[in-house]
């Protein structure tokens, strides 16, 4: 079998390179509001798919989604005014606000949020403190600037599709100018900055349900290059009708299948079953979010006090110019070929993966077999979760929240179950694919992989490792790189 | 055995070798550079949609586009407008790059200053000839303000008519911004890594900016960088409300200046390492030597009130190409036209450059107004133009200067550019500024 030799020999462009680590996160998602919330409830299979209240489904044979409910911004933020931002920059300011504070990266001059505030005058002062015990270590400095990538789709297509039919309806001087400012497609990310003082690169990066991931890659860049110390990077993707209905017109939801279904037999004769990998499934559920991790250039991680939960090792990216299930996952493998090989991780040593995998018939079979073509035999008994199973497809944050779940598998070792999944598509290349949490072994908590697939094309693959964990250049015996092109 | 600091400082050098351009003042390289190097003024009573319901009228709009000239290998029809101009920009520019024998606009087979209709032609090749580059090896980053707004204004005009019924797959196939990435991509066979920036009227800069990274990285061996965006009801009528739109002229920098001139278009750079583009005897229009991004933090649709953002984003693109402010030698400006704007930006200037400066300063959105994603990469082909041909665009209808700059008024210049800078500011409070220089006097490839 001839292998397509990556662009990059992966050993060549790491030498002298800034490390890059994990410092804290930030999650708003349908299953809980930190990543430990989130992790408990993916380890434990909770669905967050219920019936959508945020808009009417009359028109829609479809009623549920991953709807983020009670979302209420206000109590995560205090007494700050929310009235100028919509639900994308809602859920990117709370999400931002939470990864900064977990990373220890709030900006000073910044309003605080009253929670916070409250909090800290109820800790006990200093004096209090036994004679005996040692004084309280100082908390971290906050890096001198923060910056921000975001992964989106669509940002806010409701505010975009409001501000147009407004100015439709009542003619164009009653549009709203507010509206406007928020139509832009990187306005999340700008509200975000104002709100939180990030005064350093602020960018937003769209590649449809690789957003999340691309955006965690530039961010990793920035910060190896030198041209950022600290950087949030992650998605957020708000549910609304203009996405939903366009996403059940084109006969990608689940319910959307059933529609189709429906032509020969009763309505939800065949169920709706968003389940990634499974021989029945017929689509994705729809989901919300915003997802954000730190990512600090490790020296200065380092030097400023900063706990660090996990390394990012490398990340690769390909996209399928050929159309087809072939043609993606073709890109599928060139993108997780290319990351191991930027990681300096052989195929052998990645002990978990967290796919991109949705419920999309052809998605999901592309995804798996361009997985399986780039680890070899490692891919037969390869851990997989494909936490989408749980969350829905959030598009622009999925891959962040995959992310973020996946640092606390490195962290306690439990790798989510598929929830749902009955029977695994018969060959499927991915036999490790499975419906109940496991336990990892020690050995397979020290490097995993992240694929991001998108139907459109876009694929991309991220290695995290553990922290501390041994630099993957030292840990690999010679020849492996050869061995991951 | 390759190895050593010389060879690593040469394969992070980047080549802008190939310009595509679709803008209201023409299309191609040869066609745009005539235009602003002539003053013509892309401006016209808006077409695409009926504005009487507006107390403004005038758009820059790109006319008598014929989306089925470039898109050869996709369906035309079931591409929406911005990927359309973005495919005949990136066509366009491979073609000026000598990496498509078979386009008749290619600067190669053509004689210069040959614009025109192509001749009837055999239908050509599904893929760009790519000067040896794998397909894996070549990647796309496009910028846009909006993606593709005209169909949300389709769906939206259906919602309102009560015809959802009507509305099909294509709403999720056309309208995502990654379509346009993706469409050029499709089009043209590129299978490298493929990034969306919409990062409003900066969005060019931005791409430009992660193409770069990705080519020092040696991530990719060939990149389209560019932006695009498609006049929409939507971007004019935010913008009239605003009360940003000028009724008649652009006139960016002077004190009558009354707002600026929504337009559309798309620009594509071709770029590659400098070794690169050398082996393959490839015309060297400019190195792209740095650049710069920050986030003013302050305001969605002002910019800070001292410029401070801009000023990092200059200070830390000079760093990164290692040029000191005095060497530059023009600033191509963001120069919307609009009161606060152009008074900022000068500002920002003055603090990076000295109150006094007398470094070339123009604003090409005087002729064809503001393209929006488009904008900022029509002004790096600008600045790769000027440094390659050491003339500068003027600054339309400037009567009275605002300030003490030299905005290079009405008139093109012939002046050596050693170094030009490329700014662009957007919504969100998003600054880039990139630099271009002469790719000449410097060690030849050592390499080979």
């Amino acid at each position: 079998v001839t292998v397509q030799k990556p662009a990059i020999a992966g050993r060549s462009i790491m030498e002298g390179r800034r490390r890059v680590v994990v410092t804290g996160a930030g999650v708003v998602s349908p299953l809980g509001d930190s990543p430990a919330a989130l992790h408990q409830a993916l380890v434990a299979g909770e669905r967050a798919r219920k019936p959508i209240e945020l808009f009417a489904t009359d028109a829609i044979g479809c009623r549920e989604a991953g709807e983020i409910r009670p979302f209420d911004a206000q109590a995560y933020v205090g007494e700050r005014n929310l009235r100028p931002l919509d639900r994308t920059s809602r859920l990117l300011v709370v999400a931002a606000q939470l990864a900064l504070a977990d990373s220890g990266c709030a900006q000073p001059g910044v309003p605080r949020p009253a929670g916070a505030v409250a909090a800290e005058q109820q800790a006990p002062p200093a004096e209090d403190a036994p004679l005996a015990a040692a004084p309280p270590p100082a908390p971290p400095a906050p890096p001198a600037e923060v910056g921000l990538v975001l992964g989106t789709t669509f940002c806010s297509l409701r505010t975009i599709a409001e501000f147009d039919r407004r100015g439709l309806r009542l003619g164009p001087a009653h549009a709203s100018p507010l509206d406007f400012a928020n139509s832009v497609i990187n306005a999340a990310a700008g509200q975000a900055a104002i709100w939180h003082g990030l005064r350093g690169v602020n960018s937003t990066v769209a590649a449809g349900e690789a957003s999340g991931l691309m955006a965690l890659a530039q961010a990793t860049e920035l910060v190896r290059a030198g041209r950022a110390v600290a950087v949030l990077a992650g998605g957020a993707e708000e549910l609304c009708f203009e996405s939903f209905f366009g996403y059940y017109r084109a006969g990608r939801l689940c319910g959307s299948r059933r529609r189709v279904a429906a032509a020969g037999g009763p309505e939800g004769a065949e169920g709706e079953r968003p389940v990634p990998f499974d021989a029945r499934r017929n689509g994705f559920s729809l989901s919300e979010g915003a997802a954000l991790l730190m990512l600090e250039d490790a020296e200065a991680a380092s030097a400023r006090g900063a706990a660090v939960r996990a390394e990012v090792l490398g990340w690769g990216a390909a996209f399928a110019a050929e159309g087809g299930e072939a043609g993606l996952a073709a890109a599928v493998a060139r993108s997780v070929r290319l990351a191991l090989a930027d990681a300096g991780v052989p195929p052998a040593e990645i002990g978990c993966l967290s796919a991109s995998a949705s419920g999309s018939p052809e998605v999901d079979r592309a995804e798996a077999v361009g997985v399986a073509a780039a680890l070899g035999e490692r891919a037969g008994a390869l851990p997989v979760t494909a936490i989408k199973a749980m969350l829905g497809e959030g598009l622009g944050v999925s891959a962040a929240w995959q992310a973020v779940d996946l640092v606390e598998t490195l962290g306690d070792g439990l790798l989510p179950g598929i929830a749902g999944l009955e029977r695994l598509e018969p060959g499927l290349p991915l036999p490790g694919a499975a419906a109940a949490t496991r336990q990892l072994a020690p050995a397979a908590r020290r490097w995993a992989l992240v694929t991001a697939v998108g139907a459109d094309g876009h694929c991309a693959a991220l290695v995290l490792g553990a922290p501390g964990g041994p630099s993957p250049t030292a840990a690999v015996p010679e020849g492996s790189a050869e061995m991951a092109s | 055995m390759k190895g050593g600091s010389h060879e690593v400082s040469e394969a992070r050098r980047i080549a802008v070798t190939g310009i595509g351009a679709v803008t209201p003042v023409g299309t191609g390289r040869e066609e745009l550079w005539a235009s602003l190097l002539a003053g013509r003024l892309g401006f016209a009573p808006v077409e695409s949609f009926d504005t009487s319901a507006f107390n403004v009228h005038l758009g820059a709009e790109v006319r008598g586009f014929s989306p089925a000239r470039w898109v050869r290998r996709l369906d035309p029809a079931r591409l929406g407008r911005a990927s359309q101009l973005a495919i005949a920009a990136a066509r366009l520019a491979l073609a000026d790059a000598g990496l498509d024998g078979t386009d008749p606009s290619s600067s190669r087979s053509a004689p210069a200053g040959q614009a025109g209709p192509p001749p009837q032609s055999p239908p050509p090749p599904p893929t760009q000839s790519m000067g040896g580059v794998p397909p894996e090896s070549a990647g796309v980053a496009m910028g846009t303000t909006s993606g593709e707004p005209l169909e949300v204004e389709r769906f939206d005009d259906r919602y309102l008519a009560g015809e959802l019924d009507a509305v099909g797959d294509e709403f999720m196939s056309l309208y995502p911004c990654h379509m346009i990435a993706a469409h050029v991509a499709r089009e043209l066979g590129f299978a490298g890594i493929n990034t969306m920036i919409p990062a409003a009227c900066a969005a060019g800069n931005y791409a430009l900016a992660h193409a770069v990274d990705v080519l020092r990285a040696g991530r990719a061996e060939l990149m389209l960088a560019g932006g695009a965006d498609a006049f929409s009801r939507i971007t004019y009528t935010g913008f009239a409300r605003l009360g940003a739109i000028a009724p008649e002229r652009c006139q960016p920098f002077d004190r009558r200046r009354k707002g600026m001139i929504p337009g559309e278009g798309a620009a594509v750079l071709v770029l590659e390492p400098v070794a690169a583009a050398r082996r393959r005897g490839a015309r060297i229009y400019a190195e792209v030597a740095g650049y710069g991004l920050s986030c003013d933090a302050h305001h969605m649709t002002a910019a800070h009130p001292e410029g401070e953002g801009a000023v990092r984003a200059m200070a830390r693109a000079l760093a990164d190409a290692g040029v000191a402010p005095e060497e530059v030698s023009y600033i191509s400006a963001h120069g919307t036209g609009t009161p606060t704007n152009d008074r900022l930006e000068a500002i920002a200037v003055g603090r990076v450059f000295g109150a006094g400066a007398r470094v070339p300063i123009s604003s090409i959105k005087s002729m064809l107004g503001h393209t929006m994603g488009a904008a900022s990469a029509i002004e790096a082909a600008v600045c790769a133009l000027a440094v390659a041909g050491d003339e500068i665009p003027p600054t339309m209808g400037l009567e009275e200067p605002e300030g003490d700059f030299d905005y290079v008024p009405n008139v093109a210049r012939r002046h050596r550019v050693d170094v030009a800078m490329n700014n662009a500011y957007a919504f969100g409070g998003n600054n880039a500024s990139t630099i271009f220089r002469k790719c000449n006097g410097l060690a030849t490839d050592s390499s080979v």
